[in-house]
């Protein structure tokens, strides 16, 4: 039982960064490598922070630096014209350096005592698994105030022209709208929540590491996409809703698989290569399906014939 | 109103796929006035078209739009007074956006600072009464994805996209030329009410040299990058479509005269 909640809480604050793949991936319809590095600027910028003595100030700090290496990427395939996943590759392998730099040159940064979660957790005196509900709970609040947020931002004016870019980039040039701008913001507010995903892992894991990125973008990816399978491409609103409970559903796969220990020795291993099977398996099933349709099709005009 | 003088464009210079697309192009718009454009395939219309909105920029010349020079301003600059409507009817819409989401997108460009909301309810009975002019159901639709209406019924929120805030200038280029002929009558219909309703100053580009000659108060003809025939007035009223080809190939000959004298 205590596994399934910290599976949930888990699932919660990875949800931040599967709503930012969501953005870049679906809404902007760009592959966004960027993430595979602003969610360790995150976590390094806010572990420096928080262990400076400020960890509520760690996390906007955070979502200014997932910001600003969004940026960088929206300034190089936009203004610069450099192919979007390779803007993203480069912004990625130049944070890996300036990620080491932020945590002064350690690969794994402790937060201490200053883990915001710590710090919750010394107000009350609980149990073992008080605690991790308390936790569950708390990110939970904090999860649906953002999604609020976030909703609400995507039927404002420049959260219609950030979707409208990523459908029809033409329509939205003949709108008068600047979509060099559009695409950018839309780029910086992806990276940002992805970064304050990083940042609440830090906190939560109590440390920054500078290997929390690797696999983020197609932990992402898995989470939208079951998500939508579970719920449907319907809209924005839900999309945004869903990918959440995507990264919910993921994690307690996970959990269920280690804890049955499925794949014996391997099954914590394993996590990464069963990620990116089922990502590869949703990406081709539109394919797969087509494929069996035109032979099906086709029996049925050998039949009549 | 719009002023082009001596408008040239060359795709691929100095290369053996030159192209001299526009050649010292002259037109002068009046303000109000409806002028359709005709030509053959690969004359320039289009090119014409792309550089008046800045989806291209001209090698020389000058576009001057109601006293303002606008040859290399900015294309989502100048988007602000003029609209556009293109042949492909996936062209001007956003698919996977609702009805009343596009209108917005066009509604609010000029209106409303980028975090408000994009759609207020007074906004939606607004769209509502202006897709029911119409008549084409659309007002009970507002919630439906443009991915789901069909080629007529999308070039019409295109058309009222463009509309909805009154430009100085709409363009619009084989708008008609995807859909059905009674489709095509309808937008056609549409079109033009808009246009007088609004005392609209618009060029339509179409293949259809009857319509041409019945819509609007002036048809020019393109050719080559240059304006050959320009018909307005009692001219224009009196043409025919079989005397209008035929003074098309007169020109054409002429030219090819003077051409070979040149050469020989
Ligand atoms: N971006 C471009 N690059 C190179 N050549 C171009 C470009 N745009 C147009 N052209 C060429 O310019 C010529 C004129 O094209 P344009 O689209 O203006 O013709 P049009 O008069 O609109 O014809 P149609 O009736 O077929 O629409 C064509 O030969 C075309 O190949
Ligand atoms: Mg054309």
């Amino acid at each position: 039982m205590q596994l399934y909640i910290t599976a949930l809480q888990e699932g919660l604050l990875y949800g931040l960064l599967a709503v930012g793949i969501f953005i870049s991936l679906r809404m902007l319809n760009i592959p966004d490598l960027t993430t595979e590095s602003s969610f360790g600027f995150g976590a390094a910028a806010a572990a420096v922070t928080a262990a400076a003595g400020h960890p509520i100030l760690s996390l906007p700090v955070a979502l200014v630096a997932g910001a600003l290496a969004g940026f960088v990427t929206g300034l190089l395939q936009t203004k610069l014209r450099v192919h979007p996943v390779l803007a993203g590759i480069i912004t990625m392998s130049g944070l890996y350096s300036i990620n080491l730099i932020v945590m002064h040159n350690t690969p794994n940064l402790p937060l201490g005592d200053n883990a915001i979660f710590k710090l919750l957790y010394a107000c009350f005196e609980l149990s073992a698994i008080q605690k991790k509900i308390l936790g569950a709970v708390v990110s939970a609040v904090f999860c649906v105030i953002m999604l609020i947020i976030l909703i609400r931002f995507f039927k404002t004016q420049l959260g219609l022209c950030i979707r409208a870019t990523g459908d029809n980039p033409e329509m939205v040039r003949a709108s008068s709208i600047n979509v060099h701008a559009v695409k950018i913001t839309g780029l910086c507010i992806s990276n940002a929540l992805v970064a304050l995903s990083g940042a609440l892992i830090a906190h939560y894991s109590g440390y920054s590491d500078i290997h929390s990125s690797n696999g983020t973008l197609v932990y992402g990816l898995a989470a939208v996409i079951i998500g939508e399978a579970i719920f449907g491409r319907r809209g924005v609103t839900l999309g945004l809703i869903s990918s959440v409970l995507g990264s919910i559903i993921y994690k307690i796969i996970v959990t269920f698989v280690v804890q049955m220990n499925l794949f014996g020795d391997y099954s914590a291993t394993l996590m990464k290569l069963m990620c990116a099977v089922i990502v590869a398996i949703t990406l081709s099933i539109p394919a797969i399906r087509e494929k069996r349709q035109n032979r099906y099709n086709g029996k049925e005009r050998g039949e009549n014939a | 109103m719009l002023n082009i003088s001596k408008l040239s464009k060359t795709f691929s210079p100095n290369s053996q796929f030159e192209r001299h697309v526009l050649n010292g192009l002259d037109l002068e718009l009046k303000d109000g006035e409806f002028v359709t454009i005709i030509g053959s395939n690969g004359a320039g219309k289009s090119t014409l078209f792309n550089a008046i909105c800045g989806s291209i920029l001209p090698d020389s010349g000058a576009i001057t739009l109601n006293g303002r020079d606008i040859t290399l301003m900015p294309e989502h600059k100048r988007a602000k007074f003029i609209g556009r409507v293109f042949q492909d009817p996936m062209k001007g819409t956003a698919p996977s956006m609702t009805i009343e989401e596009n209108l917005a997108l066009a509604y609010s460009r000029s209106r409303k600072g980028i975090l408000s909301t994009a759609i207020t309810r007074k906004d939606r009975e607004f769209f509502k009464a202006s897709l029911a002019e119409y008549g084409m159901g659309l007002e009970d639709r507002l919630t439906t994805k443009l991915s789901l209406l069909s080629g007529g019924q999308r070039q019409v929120v295109t058309l009222l996209m463009c509309t909805i805030v009154t430009p100085e200038l709409l363009l619009l280029d084989e708008h008609t030329a995807a859909l059905d002929p009674a489709a095509a009558e309808k937008i056609m219909e549409i079109t033009n009410s808009i246009v007088s309703k609004n005392h609209l100053s618009a060029l339509m580009i179409t293949h259809n040299i009857k319509s041409a000659l019945s819509t609007g108060d002036r048809t020019i003809m393109l050719d080559a990058g240059k304006i050959i025939i320009d018909l307005s007035g009692e001219e224009r009223a009196k043409m025919t479509v079989d005397q209008l080809l035929h003074l098309y190939s007169e020109k054409k000959k002429l030219e090819l005269d003077e051409d070979s004298i040149l050469f020989s």
